[in-house]
């Protein structure tokens, strides 16, 4: 999927005069936030899909996965969240003497919090289980982070009020236990490799009492009860249907929201103190002119870019904190008290792709080993909503006390406002998150200054106010990054 | 006496980040490659103040869109003349920023007997009268080469008002003296340091620069 070249209307246009938007519960604001933006992540679609041991769970999982052919979909399997056990229950397990279809056998306090997690938009990771070990994998997890639909897969996903209460759909694959046993008998001994008779044995002790008990009764909790794969099409296509259209609903709403951020009674966002727009200089204003100037050759884009962008940095930096202050002494022996220290080394970059990277060659000009992440955030082709592709962040990143994150262009600012979200996510302090992008629209910046209560410092080479807009028409195109790197 | 406050003295913003950098600058523990790259850092900072003066025309381009946009460009030439040798270290500064500029050179030496500095060597662009001229030396203490270097490029036919002098820390007592005889001459600058020792070094200062930067 490629970044469409014309910034979609739906988001620039602010035809809507709603001013208000209720944030809904808001638990750590003691002020009152009269914007708040959730990113589409925050608020995950959350599948839950249980059923018997045998009764075709997981296929009707892939097969809503598959259907729905968004990329943001994760499919979690409960058994990542067996319990480890101890050396006398593991020997119980190699006996086919353990119960792992009760459902004390998972850890659903785990699966609970992971998923509440995810629900909440955090990084979250979970174990992976080896059926082989019996035991969690030391040092392996599984990282999810950005997931705007989750399916939930096992056999107690219905098991647990507290697991259900999360869930948005709830379907139950239902079979008779009979048809069960028999696909999990072929399934065990021809893919598996066990052997008949210890089969029957699990099945007769373990596994029917304890669906007949547990699960059984859970069927009245499921929004769906779904027959057993063979002949359960349309009710899949009933159900994934009932899925996209609930997507389609919560992408409106993300737009909408998206469109009021862009609305405030900030009557002159220029005179915001989060925003710093370059001085208009001489050589600002020369720069400027040379880098819209269509006929620029690239080898002179590129070098005006490269120094425009050193002069903002200089800018960004110049509100470095200080470090400590210091005694130094000079070579000739002089001594100068109250030096101040700043480290450099305490700054990071973010640069968004696709035009992030047009700051690469100035940030290491200006502080040679920065460490650097990529974030790739895009909006979809149909809806317009933005969504997270990739990130690569540094590690420990919450702790550098500045956090760049830099983007050739603002149009609508859908995708910096996810990005400053995903920092947030992952431990970063709102006042440490600096935007520094080359050309920003008026409505980018309103979004941002809302969203985060004008806490976010915004660092531009030049703004272009809502009025201006329609005579400098080149702001809502992307243009940078293609002449920058000659695509 | 100093003429505090200083006319024609552009002294850099006194933000965190440049007053740490001086502060690296200033240490005698910053190994040479740290105090070469912070050096550059500030003679970027230098380069782009002297810049921001020259005078500029408006001129409309077509922009990516096919709109105009109404901005600027730079009037007139320029060139870069560094006092040998420490007024090098300068040069790549003002070439990140303006390529292929033309540099001209000057050596100025203590002449042992007068104990005068003396003009060993010159070699400058041809029509340097017609550029405005940014005249590179990293410390401007008591004045005396670049008061003879300011000299030369106004014999060449430079204006004075067209002359920049960039460098990283003055003495007062330093602008001053070369105030005095080129007092229409700007003075982009990082630092005013206090004063003079006996020896005629700048105080805290950083040591010989050129040394630092090129030997040590």
């Amino acid at each position: 999927m490629s970044a469409s070249n014309t910034p979609s209307p739906t988001i620039l246009e602010s035809t809507n005069v709603a001013k208000f938007y209720d944030t809904g519960t808001s638990e750590h604001s003691s002020k009152s936030k009269r914007f708040q933006y959730l990113p589409p992540w925050t608020t995950p679609y959350v599948i839950g899909v249980g059923g018997p041991s045998g009764s075709g769970k997981t296929s009707v999982a892939a097969k809503i996965v598959s259907s729905l052919n968004v990329p943001w979909t994760v499919l979690i399997s409960l058994d990542n969240f067996y319990k480890p056990l101890d050396a006398e229950q593991r020997k119980r397990a190699f006996r086919n003497d353990y119960d792992f279809d009760h459902p004390s056998a998972i850890d659903l306090n785990l699966a609970y919090e992971a998923i509440l997690n995810l629900k909440s938009g955090k990084k979250t990771t979970i174990p992976v289980y080896s059926f082989v070990e019996h035991n969690r994998i030391p040092n392996k997890n599984i990282t999810i982070y950005g997931a705007s639909i989750i399916v939930l897969e096992g056999i107690y996903t219905l098991y647990d009020r507290r697991l259900l209460d999360l869930m948005d759909l709830k379907i139950y694959v239902d079979a008779d236990l009979d048809v069960c046993l028999a696909r999990r008998l072929s399934r065990d001994i021809v893919y598996r490799g066990r052997d008949l008779d210890g089969c029957l044995e699990q099945w007769e002790r373990f596994v029917k009492p304890n669906a007949e008990r547990y699960l059984k009764p859970k069927m009245k909790d499921a929004d769906a009860i779904v027959p057993s794969l063979t002949d359960n099409g349309v009710a899949v296509e009933l159900i994934i249907n009932h899925i996209k259209s609930k997507l389609q609903q919560k992408s409106e709403k993300h737009l909408k929201e998206l469109i009021e951020l862009g609305h405030s009674d900030l009557v002159n966002i220029v005179e915001h103190p989060s925003l710093h727009e370059l001085i208009p200089t001489n050589q600002v204003k020369a720069l400027i002119t040379m880098l819209l100037n269509k006929m620029i050759s690239r080898y002179d884009f590129v070098f005006y870019f490269d120094r425009i962008a050193t002069i903002l940095l200089t800018q960004v930096l110049s509100d470095i904190p200080v470090y400590e202050k210091c005694t130094i002494e000079t070579p000739e022996g002089i001594t100068v008290p109250n030096s101040l220290k700043c480290d450099f080394n305490q700054i990071t970059a973010i640069n968004l792709i696709e035009s992030g990277d047009c700051f690469m060659h100035s940030l290491k000009k200006t502080i040679p080993n920065i460490v650097t992440g990529k974030l790739l955030v895009q909006s979809d082709s149909t809806t317009g909503e933005p969504q997270l592709h990739f990130e690569l962040l540094p590690p420990r990143i919450a702790n550098y006390n500045m956090v760049l994150l830099t983007e050739a262009q603002m149009i609508s600012g859908a995708s910096m406002l996810m990005s400053i979200q995903v920092l947030l996510d992952h431990g970063v302090k709102l006042e440490h998150i600096k935007v520094v992008v080359f050309l920003a629209t008026e409505i980018s910046v309103r979004r941002i200054l809302n969203a985060f209560d004008g806490e976010v410092d915004i660092y531009v080479g030049k703004l272009v106010t809502k009025d201006e807009l329609n005579k400098c028409d080149w702001a809502k195109a992307r243009f940078v990054g293609a002449k920058y790197f000659g695509w | 006496m100093s003429t505090e406050p200083f006319k024609n003295v552009h002294l850099l913003n006194q933000s965190n980040q440049l007053v740490g950098l001086y502060t690296i600058i200033r240490d005698k523990n910053t190994s040479r490659p740290d105090f070469i790259f912070y050096s550059d850092r500030i003679i970027r900072l230098l380069v782009e103040e002297g810049l921001n003066h020259l005078p500029v025309e408006p001129l409309t381009v077509r922009t990516h869109t096919d709109k105009p946009f109404d901005g600027v460009s730079f009037m007139g030439k320029i060139c870069g003349v560094s006092i040998i040798r420490a007024g090098e270290s300068m040069e790549e500064g003002l070439r990140d920023c303006c390529r292929s500029v033309r540099i001209g050179k000057i050596l100025i030496q203590r002449d042992e007997e007068t104990a005068k500095p003396k003009l060993f060597f010159e070699k400058l662009p041809e029509d340097i009268a017609q550029r405005y001229v940014f005249l590179l030396d990293p410390m401007l203490a008591t004045g005396g080469s670049a008061i003879m270097a300011t000299d030369v490029l106004i014999k060449r036919g430079v204006k004075p008002e067209r002359i920049y002098f960039l460098n990283l820390i003055c003495s007062k007592e330093g602008i001053d003296k070369y105030h005095a005889a080129f007092p229409d001459v700007k003075i982009v600058t990082g630092a005013i340091d206090r004063g003079l020792d006996e020896n005629r070094y700048l105080i805290p200062g950083l040591g010989d620069f050129g040394d630092r930067y090129y030997c040590l």
